[in-house]
């Protein structure tokens, strides 16, 4: 590829233009959470760079016209429900990948079934479980009504990134462990899952993350009580301020920190093998 | 006294209806050394996954010392199981490993150690022992994977292809230790291999299989002198297999019509009658070349009729040994191989014309229809 100038830089205009899409958005809403306050507004020119938005958001500056924003229990809310939805999914997947290591009658079906999770309209999700909770009688509400919402949702990314882990997963190794006495719920416990730990994880931060941030099921299945993405949507059909903004890049840095949690600990897990296959290229 | 293994009429049935093992009836005693062999497929490691408890028995009974098994889960059956990938676990340590069967048994941490520093004595593993395997060779592995299964005391140790991704020399040495291990601690082992000279060198009987089907059992020279089934005669040792029809008997050997003359041989199945189809199985080592110059009449008599003409088309020198591919006049190919030195005027390829003969007592005459394969 090396002769080939003209394809080397249409590609590498190609991969700007990616970057620049990918992260214009979010440069140009980090510069405009520094806009001046209470009078700025959501555009260029910044009259004046501030913090006054960042302040505004934690209530550390004087009323005035704009309201605070409704994030406080909105956030321990759609923190909560996350965390709830990683557990749930991560386990409901873990189990469900481990009964698809052996095929049985009706698993092409099954399959299916829990992927449709995923790949339906969200809209139609929520408002299809709104419906039916009315129906039922059932009160809508984040915790009950959305976190099934959300559980559906986030289920199969859960199951197919452990089904990829299961692929990989050298059956002897548990077999081995039968054979010296041990029982299948106990190797289970001691050898399997230190082993699949990595995928785990992974399904965690995919649940965690895809709940944390959905917005269309959640809007009709969430009830009276709103989450972070609906309480943020709410304030968009007033006004919009640079308060908006500032709380974007919070939360982005807040996801940024998560990710940083799971690098850590994928590399903790990862390290072990790294160290033993740098030791079999010495030897 | 009961056997320490024992297996009745076993069958494997896959719920697609696949065969993959049938009929299988065995009995071995205590301490002995026994090897499956065949080609991939042929119902071996499935056999051994029965034994183990890996594998459900659709049908008949396996029995270790006299009692049932069938329906004990793995984890319960008094055997050790050991894999060609060595299936450590990779989050241990190896003391770790080799502890860990004693430690699920509720063992106290000083007869764990004292019980692991013995077999790691045994097998020279003292030195890694606080080590992961990861970093360690084949060989080491596949002992720590041996100090594994046998230190929990298994009353009969499974062995899947356990040489299986070991290069050459090491195979070779492996072989030997396992061999005195398992002399030394006078446990059964059943050992499943393709490798036909792994199972001949160590075992003390080895069972041929083919599709499901048991072939043959029988000790290694009687398994490599005297094949009992067609698929045998081609799956062990280099043999030429010449079919033809049993003419008679005379005196201990039997006299087969060919399409190279009348041809003497041993009868392996005393349920053949005259007129039966037959193949009479030549090893490679049994046949002598004898320049055309030779006489043939004099030929004849040493080897009782046993002499073909054929003519050398390729001859090889590997070290010490030499082998020819001769071929015969209607085109079959016979592979010969002897020692160098036993030729000092070595028959060149594509030229020389020569005698084929052997003894009466080196073929073997068998059936011409095979047990499993058709």
């Amino acid at each position: 590829m090396g002769n080939r100038p003209f394809l080397r830089s249409a590609l590498a205009f190609y991969t700007l233009l990616f970057i620049s899409f990918l992260y214009a958005p979010f440069v140009v809403l980090g510069i405009l959470s520094f806009q001046a306050g209470p009078e700025g507004g959501p555009q260029f020119p910044i009259i004046e760079w501030s913090v006054y938005w960042y302040e505004h958001i934690f209530g550390l500056t004087p009323p005035s016209r704009v309201a605070p924003l409704p994030i406080g229990e909105a956030l321990i809310r759609s923190l909560s429900l996350a965390f709830m939805t990683m557990v749930t999914s991560t386990v409901l997947g873990t189990m469900t990948a481990q009964a698809f290591r052996r095929r049985f009658k009706g698993s092409g079906f099954v399959f299916y079934l829990v992927v449709l999770g995923m790949i339906v309209p969200g809209v139609l999700v929520g408002l299809g479980l709104a419906l039916v909770a009315n129906n039922l009688g059932i009160s809508r509400t984040w915790w009950g009504t959305a976190y099934v919402a959300h559980v559906l949702y986030t289920f199969p990314f859960a199951f197919l990134v452990m089904l990829a882990i299961f692929n990989r997963f050298d059956r002897s190794v548990e077999e081995a462990a039968w054979s010296l006495g041990v029982t299948p719920m106990r190797t289970f416990r001691k050898v399997t899952f230190p082993l699949i730990f990595p995928g785990v994880l992974s399904s965690m931060l995919f649940a965690f993350t895809l709940s944390y941030d959905e917005f269309p099921r959640t809007l009709f299945a969430a009830g009276a009580d709103l989450t972070l993405p609906l309480a943020i949507y709410g304030t968009f059909s007033v006004e919009i301020h640079p308060n908006i903004f500032a709380f974007g890049v919070l939360t982005t840095l807040f996801s940024f920190s998560i990710l940083a949690v799971y690098g850590i600990l994928m590399s903790l897990s990862v390290r072990r093998a790294r160290r033993a296959s740098i030791q079999e290229d010495i030897e | 006294m009961a056997y320490d293994l024992e297996l009745i009429g076993v069958e494997k049935v896959y719920d697609n209806g696949t065969v993959a093992v049938r009929n299988f009836d065995l009995q071995v005693e205590k301490g002995e050394f026994i090897s499956f062999v065949g080609p991939s497929g042929c119902g071996k490691t499935t056999t051994l996954r029965m034994i183990a408890g890996f594998e459900s028995i659709t049908s008949g009974e396996v029995r270790i010392r006299g009692e049932r098994i069938n329906d004990l889960p793995a984890e319960r059956r008094p055997t050790s199981t050991i894999f060609q990938n060595y299936a450590l676990f990779p989050h241990m340590t190896v003391r770790q490993n080799i502890e860990y069967g004693l430690t699920v048994k509720g063992l106290p941490a000083a007869e764990r150690r004292n019980k692991a520093d013995s077999i790691m004595s045994k097998l020279e593993l003292l030195d890694v022992a606080e080590r992961r395997h990861e970093g360690l060779s084949g060989g080491q592995r596949q002992r720590i994977a041996l100090a594994r299964g046998l230190v929990v005391e298994p009353d009969i140790l499974l062995l899947d292809e356990p040489l299986g991704s070991l290069d050459a020399n090491l195979r070779k040495s492996i072989q030997n230790e396992l061999k005195l291990l398992q002399r030394n601690l006078g446990i059964t082992f059943i050992f499943v291999t393709h490798a036909q000279s792994e199972a001949l060198v160590l075992s003390d009987r080895v069972i041929v299989m083919n599709r499901g089907v048991v072939e043959q059992i029988s000790e290694p020279y009687e398994l490599y002198t005297r094949p009992e089934t067609s698929f045998v005669a081609q799956f062990i040792g280099r043999n030429t297999n010449i079919p033809g029809r049993l003419r008679g008997r005379d005196g201990d050997h039997v006299v087969v019509d060919t399409a190279y003359g009348a041809l003497k041989g041993c009868l392996n199945d005393d349920s053949l009658s005259e007129g039966a189809d037959i193949i009479a199985v030549v090893p490679a080592e049994a046949i002598d070349v004898h320049q055309l110059t030779a006489d043939r009449s004099e030929l004849a008599e040493r080897y009782q009729g046993n002499v073909i003409e054929g003519f050398v088309q390729t001859a090889d020198v590997v070290g010490h040994t030499v082998s020819y591919v001769i071929r015969l006049p209607d085109d079959r190919e016979v592979l010969v191989e002897s020692h160098t030195e036993k030729y000092s005027d070595a028959f060149e390829a594509g030229s020389s014309q020569v005698y084929l003969s052997w003894l009466p007592n080196e073929a073997t005459v068998i059936a011409a229809s095979s047990k499993g394969g058709r």
